[in-house]
């Protein structure tokens, strides 16, 4: 639920350790776009609060829906990293993630 | 057409909302609006126990529901209930200066804010799963009840912590209402308050900081005071103490029928079945489908009128009905055990079998045909 309107522009997501790139749909979470690919991005509450589909942006530009503060330590959100679930695009992206086996 | 339809149906509470304004303004027996709604509402409901829809998607699954209708609707909501405590301030500023209102205008104003500023609070839980402007406007809806604390709480520990006993708004079996409403208010300020401590530390800030949100949420709500202070003084306030007790009972109340003596082990998934559906044609409507609750806590980033039935344990009848039962313990948990008792035997697993089990052998409540571990 981004936003009152829908951003138009879709973006690419690279996964820097898998050598895969997915499309995530304007309004779309990087989680979703993600999900929508058929990847198996880790995940459980999806409202940005547990954590378990944090990943690092290596490149490109991003936007976090909402505060990661809560979640994620001054280290992690100096070293890029992001809650999937909660992270939208505003640019192609590299991004690197532990998916499920 | 079924676009129009999709979406015009969610307007029950903005029209009634200003219908309960306008009856303030009128004064008279006219104050007594929002109770009388709220009473057709309860009829309403009752009488459509029975229909229960589907979300509605065209042949490509695309969803009648218009984001931006929907979100301008959302955001009108915190003015329009700003003018509702205006409303009942201008009241009581008439009944204390010129005494040109009456006793039972005054009551029937107080008790028709109360009712209406709880139940917009289905607007504060809907925007707390958005982003930025979305959960700002939602931390601001529930200030209005002095209940700021809500947006951090819900998002941060409901979700997460839903089914099992480090949430304080799951109300375990055997309690009731009345009880959970304390414990679960003072529980999830309480987690609001520790989540700003832990956040604060880690930073390496002060807890008397602009960041500490807990701290602002509740400052968000110092208007209120001030208005009615301001029109009325200490009845200003007592009013407003009935209004936000009113408000935030609705609140609780609909946390209490959501998830009432459901069981979820600890860290295993949030799965359909820990949640209630009320799903009922009336309360969907009105409810903007809050209602959906399984389809919810597994989807939370999915937009209400996407939401859909999941096979979740249904109570089968909508939250108007069912919450006057609660109001009445004895009779509440006489109509959920049944529920309760066919949800240990066909959706618990082993685990939460065992805890249910557990549960009634502590409280000697064991019922005959309960748990076939
Ligand atoms: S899935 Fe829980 S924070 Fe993203």
């Amino acid at each position: 639920m981004f936003g009152l309107f829908k951003k138009n522009k879709s973006f690419t997501a690279k996964l820097v350790d898998y050598n895969q790139e997915f499309v995530v749909e304007p309004g779309d979470s990087l989680l979703t776009g993600a999900l929508k690919a058929g990847l198996p991005w880790p995940k459980k509450c999806q409202v940005g609060s547990c954590g378990t589909c944090k990943c690092k942006i290596i490149d490109g530009k991003t936007r976090a829906e909402i505060d990661f503060s809560y979640v994620l330590s001054p280290d992690e959100l100096n070293d890029g990293y992001a809650l999937a679930c909660q992270t939208s695009l505003k640019s192609d992206i590299s991004v690197a993630v532990n998916l499920i086996d | 057409m079924k676009t129009f339809y999709v979406n015009v149906r969610y307007l029950i509470v903005p029209v009634m909302t200003v219908l309960t304004i306008y009856g303030l303004f009128l004064g008279g027996i006219y104050a007594w609006t929002g109770v009388f709604l709220f009473g057709l509402n309860i009829i309403l409901d009752t009488a459509t126990k029975n229909i229960h829809l589907r979300a509605d998607f065209d042949e490509n699954g695309n969803s009648f529901g218009i984001k931006t209708f929907q979100y301008i609707v959302m955001y009108l909501m915190f003015p329009i209930f700003i003018v509702l405590q205006c409303a009942l301030a201008w009241n009581l500023y008439q009944f204390t200066t010129s005494s040109t209102v009456a006793v039972e205008t005054l009551v029937g104003a107080i008790l028709s804010t109360g009712l209406w500023a709880g139940l917009g609070i289905i607007y504060g839980h809907e925007l707390s799963h958005n982003k930025r402007e979305g959960f700002s406007v939602s931390r601001a809806i529930m200030a209005l009840s002095g209940a700021s604390h809500f947006t951090y709480a819900h998002v941060y520990q409901h979700h997460l912590e839903l089914g099992h006993q480090n949430d304080p708004a799951t109300a375990p079996r055997g309690r009731n209402v009345y009880w959970h409403t304390w414990l679960s208010h003072f529980g999830q300020s309480k987690f609001s308050f520790d989540l700003e401590k832990q956040k604060l530390e880690r930073h390496n800030k002060s807890f008397f900081s602009l960041d500490n949100k807990w701290i602002l949420g509740y400052l968000y709500s110092l208007p209120s005071i001030i208005l009615f202070v301001w029109s009325g003084g200490i009845i200003g306030i007592l009013a407003l103490v009935v209004v936000w007790s009113i408000s935030n009972f609705l609140l609780e109340a609909l946390n209490f029928m959501g998830h009432y003596g459901l069981i979820r082990e600890a860290g295993k998934p949030v799965e359909h079945k820990h949640s209630w559906d009320n799903d009922n044609l009336f309360t969907s409507w009105f409810f903007i489908e809050i209602g959906r609750q399984g389809d919810h806590h597994v989807r939370g980033e999915t937009y209400f009128w996407e939401l859909d039935e999941v096979g979740a344990p249904n109570y089968e009848i909508g939250y108007f009905t069912l919450f006057l039962l609660t109001l009445i313990p004895p009779v509440f948990r006489k109509y959920t055990q049944k529920y309760l008792d066919e949800w240990d035997r066909n959706q618990a697993s082993e685990a939460e079998k065992q805890i249910a089990k557990d549960y009634y052998e502590d409280t000697k409540h064991l019922s005959n045909n309960i748990l076939v571990v």
